[in-house]
């Protein structure tokens, strides 16, 4: 018997001895109401848009039923994961013609993220924006517009917001766990020069639109956006001001957007968010520290540790003390000023509340849509850190600190 | 393309190179020789040109590079041929960015990844999975099916009973392996393939892909190379599972050389892959001794005990998933049964080094007449 002849034999349930237990719990799509059963488009089927429909396709009652992109080689590969001749489109218009659509996802460049969300909403779609929301202020504005004319739900791409160990740690920081929080580092440093390969020269902007201005904010929106997002969440805030640098020195190839960018966010309260992103070295890799008078916590993608600074005594001493007089010299710290190196306190999920954030974030916006509920990750939690990406980009540019008062209604 | 015009290089260096010394008389004869050598030059110039479609510039031949990075509990080695390094560089990023990713769906040591997700859930409720992570497991049953039991993704807790998870090993009791035989089996899965879903039909059953993910994330990286234009590569994860894409430019395919398994410094057999895939299992990897015998950590599911008799199974199939799987399940079934499979698989071949001495010590299934004619006696 070749494979395939065996898988038709042991589909439909003839592997195990009986059928399973009847628990009334059953995640089959069968179960799932018709009424239930939500049925998406993709605008932008590109790598980050297959990886969407990963998740997508591991939710109940979840199915494709429109793939749109400009680049064919897709229709094939995204097909592939849909495990069927799923109608495959050019023109996003033509997707959203469709009569048998619940939402859109929408992972184009960043640059067309307006456009295809607020037609998406605008044909009566739900929307999953992938990030950074809007390309510029005015394109973030017009999506939060967009979202409250239609009453339709939008989930911005920032799935962080989803990961438990994320939420445990705003939780307890919030709780006051490692006291007043003043300060925020964030890095994502890579090695490497964030290129794809291109089979033709003719196609190098549409799959490297990451390097060209045109269409892209960078490594500050690609990357950035993540822990501006993080930022503002920990800080329930949003920025006041920034200041930022960054160039192209590592990689002369015609490439448009920065290959290193540091950037300097000004919070109400006098706290700060630091955000560096490099691309020629990978020590540090992606993750956040957050600085508090009594502690720290290193959030990276897959965990978060917990550190509390050593306890310092505050008590009264006799006053004969200081008639002795104090010795003075030159001194010079060294073992106080060096890093704690040792372990940290490792941040443990809720039993049963472990998962990629990924996938959460795709099941939370399917779950939005079947129990009507405003997602986490709405278009305001969106434009505050799409916002703040223009904003850092545009401080970059210009070589002077942006106050957002100036820019933004956020 | 590149193969065009770099022929064509090493063609014109040629004839160059044959032109007589500097001063030489030319007849007439000559003088229409090197007419027609011009001639050639030219054709071949203007076939690269109409190959390009660009430029008459020429193309350099492809450098081999190489990277390795760790995953999946092991190191990834690709050697690839690339015009430059920044397009070396480009390829191993969508290498090892697709390793990171099948990684992240499969592996049962991350806590997010999708594997991890299915194991927590499956005994409560049928968990729907994406056709890629479905298939994959379609696959894994499909080769316990053929092997009667012999490969069996459900094996994970007998590895744990027998002290392979993380360290030496050890012999269980008989109530612990009695209880790590209660929540293995294949036949407790059902996989429905009308929604995709996953369900154990008992508790404590747990996916462990390790006999067959590594291959596929190898059969991944190859396809995505050859979209990206690759020609020649050679994709390894941890020695014990190889992927060759092509040959090595003017070669007839990427050289592997077995190992013997009681003598390391000697070669078994040096096969010559191309687009064809090789896995190795080996009882020496990890194992314990305990009253004069050898217990390995390759079990066989079927008995619940570690696979005795067996050095070493090789097995070479045109795709890795498939070789990852077969190298274990050979391992467990043994040459005759094995036999029996194999067949069935088109451009499947395998080696077995069993521990008896004499003219059954080695066993080839298959083996391919183009390698090297070294196995041992």
């Amino acid at each position: 018997m070749n494979r395939r002849n065996f898988v038709k034999a042991v589909s439909a349930g003839t592997l195990g001895a009986t059928v399973g237990r009847a628990n009334g719990k059953t995640g089959d799509m069968q179960s799932v109401p018709p009424s239930d059963q939500i049925r998406l488009g993709i605008i932008g089927a590109g790598s980050r848009g297959q990886e969407l429909m990963r998740y997508f396709l591991r939710v109940s009652g979840v199915r494709f039923a429109g793939l749109c992109d400009v680049y064919e080689p897709r229709f094939a590969a995204a097909r592939k994961i849909t495990g069927e001749d799923t109608p495959v489109y050019r023109d996003h218009h033509r997707l959203l013609e469709a009569r048998d659509l619940d939402a859109v996802i929408v992972a184009t460049p960043l640059s067309f993220h307006a456009e295809h969300v607020i037609a998406s909403l605008q044909s009566g779609r739900h929307v999953y924006g992938e990030k950074s929301m809007g390309f510029t202020v005015e394109h973030s504005e017009k999506i939060v517009e967009a979202v409250r004319r239609s009453g339709k739900h939008f989930q911005v791409g920032h799935q962080y917001r989803y990961a438990p160990w994320f939420q445990q740690v705003v939780q307890r920081v919030g709780k006051g766990e490692i006291g007043n929080v003043t300060h925020i580092y964030g890095y994502w440093h890579r090695n490497g020069n964030w290129r794809r390969p291109v089979p033709d020269p003719k196609f190098e902007r549409l799959i490297n639109w990451r390097m060209y201005k045109e269409y892209s904010g960078g490594l500050t929106a690609e990357l950035g956006s993540h822990l501006i997002d993080f930022a503002n969440w920990l800080f329930g805030a949003t920025p006041e001001a920034v200041v930022g640098s960054g160039g192209i020195d590592t990689y002369h190839d015609g490439r448009e957007t920065n290959d290193n960018v540091q950037i300097i966010f000004r919070y109400p309260g006098g706290r700060t968010f630091v955000f560096s992103s490099l691309t020629d070295n990978a020590k540090v890799g992606a993750e956040v520290w957050i600085y508090g008078n009594d502690g720290s916590v290193e959030v990276t993608m897959e965990d978060a540790l917990f550190f509390y600074e050593p306890k310092r005594a505050v008590s009264p001493v006799p006053e004969a003390t200081t008639e002795r007089g104090v010795p003075t010299g030159a001194t010079y710290r060294t073992r106080g000023e060096m890093p704690y190196r040792g372990p940290g306190s490792p941040v443990k999920s809720p039993e049963g509340a472990e998962g990629n954030p990924n996938f959460l974030a795709c099941r939370s916006f399917i779950e939005s849509l079947r129990n009507n509920k405003r997602p986490f990750a709405d278009e305001l939690v969106g434009r505050a850190s799409a916002v703040s990406v223009s904003l850092a980009n545009k401080a970059i540019e210009a070589g002077r600190r942006i106050m957002f008062v100036d820019h933004a209604k956020t | 393309m590149s193969k065009v015009c770099s022929t064509k290089f090493v063609l014109s260096r040629t004839l160059d190179g044959s032109h007589p010394a500097a001063g030489a008389k030319l007849s007439l004869v000559r003088r229409i020789v090197d007419a027609h050598r011009w001639l050639l030059i030219l054709s071949l110039i203007v076939l690269c040109f109409h190959a390009s479609g660009r430029s008459l510039r020429l193309a350099p031949p492809d450098q081999l590079f190489y990277e390795s990075r760790p995953a999946m509990g092991t190191s990834f080695e690709i050697y690839l041929y690339a015009p430059d390094r920044e397009r070396a560089s480009e390829l191993f990023e969508v290498a090892f960015d697709e390793i990171e990713r099948v990684e992240q769906a499969l592996s049962n040591y991350r806590s997010s990844s999708e594997l991890s997700r299915i194991n927590a859930n499956a005994a409560d409720a049928p968990v729907i999975t994406d056709p890629e992570v479905f298939a994959l497991l379609e696959r894994a049953f499909d080769y316990s099916r053929q092997s009667k039991g012999a490969f069996d993704v459900t094996v994970g807790k007998l590895m744990k009973a027998w002290g392979f998870f993380r360290s030496a090993g050890r012999y269980p009791s008989d109530e612990e392996l009695a209880h790590a035989r209660a929540q293995t089996g294949w036949q407790s899965v059902r996989l429905d393939n009308r929604t995709r879903s996953v369900y154990f039909l008992k508790r404590g059953i747990e996916f462990d892909l390790g006999g067959i993910g590594k291959g596929y994330a190898l059969d991944r990286v190859a396809a995505l190379l050859r979209e990206a234009g690759v020609k020649a590569a050679l994709i390894i994860s941890g020695s014990s599972s190889i992927y060759a894409i092509g040959a090595p430019p003017g070669k007839a395919g990427w050289q592997v050389r077995i190992f013997d398994p009681l003598d390391r410094t000697r070669t078994l057999s040096t096969v010559s892959l191309k687009d064809q895939s090789l896995s190795t299992s080996g009882s020496y990897e990890k194992f314990f001794r305990l009253n004069g015998r050898t217990y390995c950590h390759i079990m066989d599911p079927r008995t619940g005990r570690p696979v005795e008799g067996m050095l070493q199974t090789t097995v070479i199939t045109p795709e890795a998933t498939d070789s990852d799987a077969l190298s274990t399940a050979v391992f467990v079934m043994g040459p005759q049964q094995s036999a029996r499979v194999l067949d069935k698989i088109a451009g499947a071949a395998a080696v077995f080094v069993t521990d008896r001495t004499g003219g059954e010590r080695i066993v080839e299934i298959h083996w391919p007449k183009y390698q090297a004619a070294s196995l041992l006696p």
